[in-house]
């Protein structure tokens, strides 16, 4: 053994002593011994699972029908077996072997769609893992279903979409709900107020009428979600509202700067319907949620996008964004998010304004030089917080 | 904890149970028909070989729909199934599909997964024909795609 060599050669040049030695090997006895697998084993077990999936695959055709069906749930049941005593017996991690039984689940999906010549363009797959996911999650509360949940949800949506039907949808937004009242974790009720939000995205496809507003109308509509959620919840879910706002903010700002909206219905009623709700946001914010006051700027984009040039709405972006920064400053909070969201909003202003009355390389230079002046004043900034913070 | 460990999995297992019993369904309680086809571009991707197909006979002359209809099938003079009625609106017993102009299809009967190599000799024979199983609310089973013999 490498240890015993080497307690003696320490001992014969008198680093430690025969007391040490022996202290040492009876303590290294007491330890637990590792179990290796042998090398040949693993060997010969991975041969013997590349022969077994091997011989099932060119048999594949001549399978009966159910049997192959049979054969993946087999897969799916193992796997939860193995969950159950990994958990009982506390060997290897029941969180993958469950989310392996989860996999086999959707493949089993997969080939019941590929037996019975089922079109998989139909949301089945999605919607069944989703759901399937969902429901390990509420069951073990492990944040891997959660993340699994959310990428099938978004998949779920996609999957609607060019024939969205308002039973799926709201199925789709009822079950999206529940998860975010019944989530008691932070991740997961953003994980669920995304897919609230994105739902309402869907609105394009569901009904005739072509408003450019309704990711702003999803947003405000989602204010209310604010008054089922306990306060921790709500410091937690705040920065989502001013993300994504900021974001809308300056796609609006990069769409009216760019296109001329010709796929949209812009129209003055719908504009002053969202500049009131705009006003009543306003007040429900101060009055109630005041960090995400900020939203109630995006009222006043239906009477924004009607100035084709789009300066207006670079003026609300560009003050939106200062303003921020100084109460941020001023309130000693962190300067980052709004400092990002500055620069983004410079440079989506310099694209829609430059980028077609310069030459290339002189947008270019002129495009690091701003870059350069921004980060300079981002350290500035940084540098005066730090010292007033000491 | 034991009940709950083990639900999940039996629910699971129940719905492809279903899943699968839908399509045994259309063959025990539905009607068979033999469609006329035509494979259009036969690949192979991911999932195995397909054909995909068309349907010549699944067409409206009296006038023409957009988006999502509704219809039965009945069996023509030649012994090839036809539409026999169609709907813009969901009704009892309809198969749900799209219209592309005058030509009908429906999501279950695009495409069909054959054994692996056959996919260009249907594809060089051109016309084919399916039989599907379809149940009185109109769940589609496709059951064969055969070279046509007329």
């Amino acid at each position: 053994m490498d240890l015993e060599r080497k307690l003696v050669q320490w001992r014969k040049e008198g680093l430690i002593d025969q007391t040490a030695v022996e202290r040492i090997m009876s303590f290294e006895k007491g330890q637990p011994q590792k179990r290796k697998i042998p090398l040949l084993l693993l060997i010969g077990l991975i041969f013997f699972a590349l022969a077994a999936f091997s011989f099932i695959a060119a048999n594949w055709q001549a399978i009966p029908e159910l049997l192959k069906v049979a054969l993946f749930v087999l897969l799916m049941w193992i796997f939860y077996v193995l969950a159950y005593f990994s958990e009982k017996k506390h060997f290897g991690q029941p969180v993958i072997f469950r989310l392996l039984s989860l996999a086999m689940f959707g493949a089993t999906i997969l080939v019941t769609a590929q037996t019975f010549h089922f079109n998989l363009s139909n949301s089945v797959l999605p919607w069944a893992i989703f759901i399937a996911a969902l429901a390990h999650y509420f069951v073990w509360r492990h944040m891997a279903y959660a993340v699994t949940a959310f990428i099938f949800g978004l998949n779920t949506l996609v999957t609607l979409v060019p024939f969205t039907g308002w039973i799926e949808w709201s199925i789709f937004v009822g079950i999206s709900l529940a998860w975010f009242y019944f989530s008691k974790d932070d991740t997961p009720k953003v994980f669920s107020w995304m897919l609230l939000f994105f739902s309402g995205l869907l609105m394009w496809d569901l009904v005739t009428y072509n408003s450019p507003f309704w990711p702003i109308w999803t947003l405000f509509v989602l204010i209310l979600l604010l008054f089922i959620v306990p306060v921790d919840a709500r410091r937690f879910l705040s920065p989502l509202y001013l993300i994504f706002g900021a974001f809308m903010l300056i796609v609006y700002l990069a769409v009216r700067g760019e296109t001329d909206m010709s796929l949209v219905d812009l129209n003055w009623p719908e504009s002053i319907a969202l500049a009131v709700t705009g006003l009543a946001v306003l007040a429900l914010t101060y009055l109630k949620f005041r960090s995400i006051m900020w939203i109630s700027i995006l009222g006043a984009m239906g009477l924004l996008l009607f100035d084709d040039t789009a300066i207006a709405l670079a003026i609300v972006a560009e003050l939106s964004a200062l303003a921020y920064l100084i109460i941020a400053q001023r309130k000693n909070q962190s300067l980052a998010p709004g400092f990002i969201y500055f620069i983004i909003v410079q440079f989506v202003i310099y694209v829609i304004y430059a980028w077609e009355r310069l030459d290339m390389s002189l947008f270019f230079l002129i495009g690091a030089l701003l870059l350069f002046a921004l980060s300079g004043v981002g350290w500035w900034l940084n540098r005066k917080k730090e010292g007033a913070a000491t | 904890m034991k009940v709950k460990a083990w639900l999940l999995p039996i629910l699971l297992t129940l719905f492809v149970a279903i899943l699968v019993a839908s399509f045994y369904a259309a063959s025990w309680f539905g009607e068979q028909y033999v469609l006329r086809a035509e494979p259009f571009d036969p690949f192979d991707p991911f999932y195995g070989e397909y054909v995909l197909l068309q349907y010549p006979d699944l067409n409206v002359q009296s006038r023409s729909f957009e988006g999502p209809v509704y219809f039965t099938l009945k069996e023509g003079p030649d012994g090839f199934a036809v539409i026999d009625r169609i709907e813009d609106e969901p009704f009892f017993g309809a198969i749900r599909g799209a219209a592309f102009g005058r030509q009908i299809t429906a999501p279950q009967l695009e495409q069909f997964y054959v054994e692996q190599g056959r996919g260009p000799e249907l594809e060089q024979a051109v016309d084919l024909q399916v039989t599907i199983d379809v149940a009185p609310w109109g769940f589609i089973r496709p059951v064969s795609l055969d070279v046509r013999e007329e």
